[in-house]
């Protein structure tokens, strides 16, 4: 994309993810023409997921007053919630469909920061974090689906023990924590209501860490696409009514072969049509940590094969710093701190100040936005310094 | 003013994509603008746009990524405060603000980015001169430093 | 082009109105899918309102985006 050097010719793996960046990037090109920027949905795919999250907890509070998790009873709460609490079926709907669109927006997200570099060197906690959100987020779905306890949750049921039990060594014991004893009973139910309640707690506590590297984080989405997305998991719900499949209750006699599919949640159980439990376990534990390399994979090519230029991480001139925080406010990955000054300063400006600027270097990405907020040019590039970008400046207007 | 007027530009790394556009220092389409490249639009300090206007630049502008996509987050958006206090400065100095423009192009926005710069080059050329340079009998104290083809003392 | 916008809010308006009026309905019949799937068309609805208000120019971006 662009070099200070001349250009070498890039690794493979740079020119893949560079032609993926720009098939990412000709596709805002045309959201453009239809939005202005600061609505194009692309920009805000983490605000999306997040106000979707908000949504379903809403929604999960008001299903969790009516919810009974016991084997007998859980789908006839259920059905009550449908049929006898006012706008119950509408909260199921829109529950469902929140999810769904959770998982849209998670992968958009993933997607996007993925092919526009956005997780490179020191950017790597928040695709760590990710990839967990997306892990945990998939399995709360997942017993979503077990919670309502119809005929297809039975079978989910029995095929997420069948996975279980296909992991060596440690699967029976597995299954017994996942089962809650030898066979299923009402306490399975209330053990997996708290892996659908307290791994969506364990959520917030992920998006700390996604948050903690980046300042002003976008957390919701423009006020258009949250009248949209709302909007659209209210009609929905109301047009396409999560009841109309009817799958019937489960019972202890049941040996049910099939279930109406989902594609957001379901997909490795499908797998299990042709592929054995053990093969679908070791096909998602490779996606994940596949998942978890990626931002390090780039690490074999220098920036130069990249394609990227090395600037080198922002050093503080410590004589000319005043203390006055204009680069902590402005950095937008916090890698600078303010710390007691141990001593004043050489220039005029800087000799009665009581803080002094620290980069953090693990967290800096080189970008340079601190030398432009500081007005005391106490802050620079070591490979592209204050004076070589005002003789290429003499440059450009003599020639 | 002349007829085609001196434009420098700070372009972004991850903007508008200058390889099709320019051959090293100026834009193929419009050879009276010259850029430099930043790692960031949020990179570029107002000093420097002044100082491109002090040494005889008509106009100056910095490019940046679209608003709300910026690599780095908040860059562009920073950069366009930076430019909006500049622009206020530099009207107490009787500068005029339209010298200084920012603009916000993305990977593929070459097209529109030409049109755009060539609108901003257009603006300038018919502005009125900048003031003559102060003589050196002035006090030192009160540094005339806005004139655009005035020297510091 | 901007009396297209304008005749698109107009109509979207009118929508919005019956939409609302189905949410009435639905809540006096007791017909509770009705009623909370017009709640979301007239969310929707006010959605591309506000997105035409902005390409006609009448809202504008934040100051920092102009």
């Amino acid at each position: 994309m662009s070099t200070v050097v001349e250009r070498q010719i890039p690794g493979r793996y740079a020119r893949l993810m560079t032609s993926l960046l720009r098939g990412t990037l000709r596709l805002d090109v045309w959201v453009n023409r239809l939005y202005p920027t600061d609505f194009n949905p692309l920009y805000y795919t983490g605000g999306l997921s997040n106000l979707f999250l908000f949504t379903l907890v809403l929604s999960g509070i008001f299903l969790f007053f009516y919810y009974d998790a016991s084997l007998g009873e859980a789908f006839a709460s259920v059905q009550y919630i449908t049929d006898g609490v006012p706008y119950g079926g509408i909260v199921r709907g829109v529950h469902r469909y929140a999810a769904d669109g959770f998982i849209v927006g998670i992968l958009l997200h993933l997607l996007r920061n993925w092919f526009t570099d956005r997780h490179l060197f020191a950017r790597d906690n928040p695709w760590i974090s990710g990839m967990f959100l997306l892990l945990f987020g998939g399995f709360i779905g997942f017993t979503g689906y077990q919670l309502v306890w119809d005929e297809r949750a039975q079978l989910l049921t029995s095929m997420f023990v069948a996975m279980l039990r296909s992991i060596p060594a440690a699967g029976a014991t597995l299954t017994r924590l996942f089962i809650g004893g030898l066979g299923i009973s009402d306490g399975t139910l209330v053990r997996i209501l708290f892996l659908h309640i307290g791994p969506a707690t364990a959520l917030y506590a992920f998006l700390w860490w996604h948050y903690v590297r980046l300042r002003h984080p976008k957390i919701w989405p423009p006020g258009v696409w949250v009248l949209f997305c709302v909007g659209l998991v209210f009609l929905l719900a109301g047009a396409v009514p999560v009841t109309r499949e009817a799958i019937p209750a489960a019972t202890p006699a049941a040996r049910p072969t099939s279930f109406p599919m989902d594609i957001f949640f379901l997909i490795p159980f499908w797998l299990l049509n042709f592929l054995p439990a053990g093969v679908v376990v070791l096909l998602l534990v490779s996606l994940f940590v596949g998942g978890l390399v990626i931002p390090y994979l780039s690490r074999r090519e220098t920036p130069t094969e990249m394609g990227v230029r090395h600037s080198g991480v922002a050093q503080v001139i410590d004589g000319n710093c005043t203390g006055c925080e204009l680069c902590y406010y402005d950095c937008p990955y916090n890698a600078i701190v303010m710390v007691p000054s141990p001593g004043p300063g050489l220039s005029k400006a800087a000799a009665n100040r009581s803080l002094l600027a620290v980069v953090i270097e693990s967290r800096c990405v080189e970008c340079g936005i601190c030398i432009g907020a500081c007005p005391f040019e106490a802050l620079e590039l070591p490979k592209f310094l204050e004076r070589d970008v005002l003789r290429q400046v003499a440059e450009a207007v003599q020639a | 003013m002349t007829q085609t007027p001196k434009v420098v530009g700070f372009i972004c790394d991850w903007s508008v994509d200058l390889i099709p556009l320019s051959d090293g220092g100026r834009l193929r389409a419009l050879p009276n603008v010259r850029v430099v490249r930043v790692p960031c639009s949020g990179f570029v300090r107002p000093e420097w746009l002044e100082d491109a206007l002090n040494r005889g630049a008509d106009g100056v502008f910095v490019t940046g990524c679209p608003y709300g996509d910026c690599l780095n987050r908040e860059g562009n958006f920073l950069m366009r405060d930076r430019i909006d206090q500049l622009q206020r400065r530099l009207q107490r100095r009787k500068v005029d603000p339209a010298r200084l423009g920012m603009l916000a192009f993305g990977l593929h926005d070459g097209a529109a980015f030409l049109a755009e710069v060539k609108a901003f080059a257009d603006r300038i050329a018919v502005l009125p001169p900048a003031q003559p340079a102060r003589t050196a009998g002035r006090p030192a104290v009160a540094q005339p430093a806005g004139t655009p083809e005035g020297d510091r003392t | 082009m901007r009396t297209v916008y304008v005749m698109g809010v107009v109509l979207l308006s009118a929508l919005s109105l019956l939409f609302a009026l189905g949410i009435i309905y639905g809540e006096a019949t007791d017909r509770w899918f009705l009623g909370g799937g017009s709640v979301g068309a007239l969310l929707i609805a006010y959605s591309f309102i506000v997105l035409l208000l902005r390409k006609m120019g009448m809202t504008g971006p934040r100051k920092t985006e102009r």
